[in-house]
């Protein structure tokens, strides 16, 4: 048997195992094109039509295919949401990797009570998104709010603030940034934690304070992991939906309305189903883009055997 | 000696750590406490710590149709779990072992599906549903959940098989064993921590979709969360219930993120990184 195998079938074998992997992918593939490039097609195929559900003439008419494009420019109310959605993605990303890092330094000792309170700390990522959106419509909701309730109590006149003008994005960044500093925080805390020990016993040798240590050593070695944490949300922030659909509904006004919102009221709620899927193009090509960096960034397909 | 003061700088650290554990964690304290509440006990400030608790919420809710919601939820995370599982696992095998060409191709191809805007895959399954008659079915939902499912499990498992070496299927082949046989009994059962976890991740990640059961179910196949967020808007913003259910949708999820605590940064970051 095993010289059979060994002596005349080696070519044989290799060809059994190359189709042994083939009906190993094969299915996931095919799946994966019905379900994921398929529709992706059929999205940029919506995206050259007028396509409105109320006038169903509209949904193969490639009459004039680059009309939504051309309202893509045209359109003011875009490009405020573009210019929302920069605003919420900079500091949503930025406070979340500041908070993020402070904490996993602080975090980052041998300590019982800390490694147990790590996993605390990781709560407001775990809960589901739209959990995150009651708990602070319940905060931001004026008769029912704790945090209101403090603030009349010290004789503070506070608006409510998810209808205020200019509190209504800096408070929807406020429950973004306190549902995702555990992620960076964690990503942190895990390359803190592959930080060579001798490193740090030689800086400390040296003579080097804690604050030196952190600044010289701690720091540069994560610089790679806050890029990559950063992308990640940066990526991710623009999909933002559930709080800002549960907390301002993009007001007042349009000043919380982010592109991914507003491609989604021309959709489910004017049913400008084309003009939303050409809005919908250039956030999916964003996206692509944003994770070929970072797959550049990893170093992805390079495997260190 | 600067022991005395190192052990104060460790005291200090570890109450300031406490308090800001204690405030990042009030909002999610707050909703909880909130959920035994009568509506007039949810109205009154100050709070009062000593309040008589009650779980009349959450009877509220299971009489309700927020029940049929729970179940639909359930039945939609586990079954596309165990889809995206029995059509993933082979495959991350498969990659794993086979140098092929084009694999970065698949790699990009497979992260983008997962950080691609659900609008993207929305519009179009909206538009295909209609005609298939999959609005507001489960079956629906179960599919465009493979969207992100498949690919997670893709890449959690693909470095999981990574690590395993490759001597134990190929002793196994030298014994007479089939290709076949070598993934089923060699590399299988000691698949079990990756697969729990993995299967885990993407419970989790079904459970917690809200864009996609929001634009593609109505009454049928409404999961939970799109059945709270409906409280809000039809039944007179019932905060005790609202609070209740969202209790209950959190709970599975606590628990098992704390069970895959250890995979929480691979799963999210697609395989970026091995936390």
């Amino acid at each position: 048997m095993i010289s059979e195998r060994l002596a005349g079938t080696a070519a044989g074998f290799a060809r059994q195992q190359h189709r042994f992997f083939a009906y190993c992918v094969a299915p996931s593939l095919a799946v994966l094109a019905v379900i994921t490039l398929l529709p992706s097609l059929y999205l940029l195929a919506t995206s050259f039509t007028q396509l409105s559900l109320t006038r169903p003439e509209t949904l193969w008419d490639f009459s004039q295919p680059l009309e939504s494009y051309r309202q893509l420019l045209a359109d003011s109310r875009l490009h405020n949401s573009v210019w929302v959605q920069v605003k919420l993605s900079f500091w949503t990303v930025l406070l979340q990797l500041l908070i993020g890092l402070g904490l996993a330094l602080l975090l980052n000792m041998k300590s019982r009570l800390l490694e147990a309170l790590r996993t605390v700390f990781l709560i407001p990522m775990v809960l589901p998104p739209i959990v995150v959106a009651i708990i602070w419509k319940v905060i931001y909701t004026p008769d029912i709010s704790p945090m209101h309730g403090i603030f009349r109590a010290i004789g503070w006149n506070v608006p409510a603030l998810i209808t205020d003008p200019n509190w209504a994005l800096t408070s929807i960044i406020i429950a973004d940034t306190w549902e995702w500093f555990p992620f960076t925080m964690l990503m942190v805390l895990a390359a803190l934690q592959m930080i060579p020990q001798e490193l740090l016993d030689a800086a400390k040798v040296d003579g080097a304070s804690p604050w030196q240590v952190t600044r010289h050593v701690t720091l540069p070695f994560i610089t790679g992991i806050l890029l990559v944490a950063g992308l990640f949300r940066l990526i991710d922030s623009i999909k933002a939906f559930p709080l800002i659909f549960i907390l301002t509904d993009g007001g007042p006004g349009n000043l919380t309305e982010v592109t991914n919102y507003y491609s989604y009221l021309q959709a489910f709620n004017f049913s400008y189903l084309g003009f939303s899927s050409a809005i919908t193009v250039a956030l999916l090509a964003a996206s692509i883009v944003l994770s070929w960096v970072i797959v550049r960034a990893v170093g992805w397909g390079v495997r260190v055997d | 000696m600067s022991t005395r003061a190192q052990r104060r700088d460790r005291l200090l650290l570890h109450v300031l750590v406490v308090v800001l554990a204690l405030l990042a964690l009030s909002p999610f304290l707050w909703l909880l406490l909130m959920s035994f509440k009568t509506n007039a006990e949810i109205f009154h400030f100050p709070p009062r710590l000593l309040f008589d608790a009650t779980l009349a919420n959450y009877a509220a809710l299971w009489t309700s149709e927020f029940r049929n919601s729970f179940i639909n939820s359930l039945v939609v995370s586990v079954v596309s779990t165990a889809l995206s599982l029995l059509i993933g696992v082979p495959a991350a095998y498969a990659l794993s072992r086979w140098n092929a060409r084009g694999s970065g191709a698949i790699t990009l191809w497979i992260l983008a599906s997962r950080m691609a805007p659900p609008i993207a895959f929305t519009i179009p399954y909206f538009l295909v549903y209609r005609h298939l008659e999959l609005l507001d079915t489960l079956t629906g939902l179960i599919i465009i959940y493979l969207t992100f499912n498949l690919s997670l499990v893709i890449w959690m498992m693909r470095p999981f098989y990574d690590q395993l070496p490759r001597s134990l299927e190929e002793a196994a082949w030298i014994d007479g064993a089939t290709m076949w046989q070598g993934f089923t009994r060699i590399i299988l059962p000691l698949s079990g921590p990756g697969l729990a976890a993995t299967a885990i991740l993407c419970f989790l990640f079904a459970w917690n979709d809200f864009f996609f059961a929001l634009i593609l179910t109505r009454t049928e196949a409404m999961t939970a969360p799109v059945a709270v967020v409906n409280f809000m808007n039809y039944e007179g913003w019932e905060w005790g219930r609202i609070a209740a259910g969202g209790t209950m949708i959190m709970l599975p999820v606590l628990v098992f993120s704390f069970v895959v605590r250890k995979y929480l940064v691979h799963g999210l970051t697609g395989g970026a990184l091995k936390g």
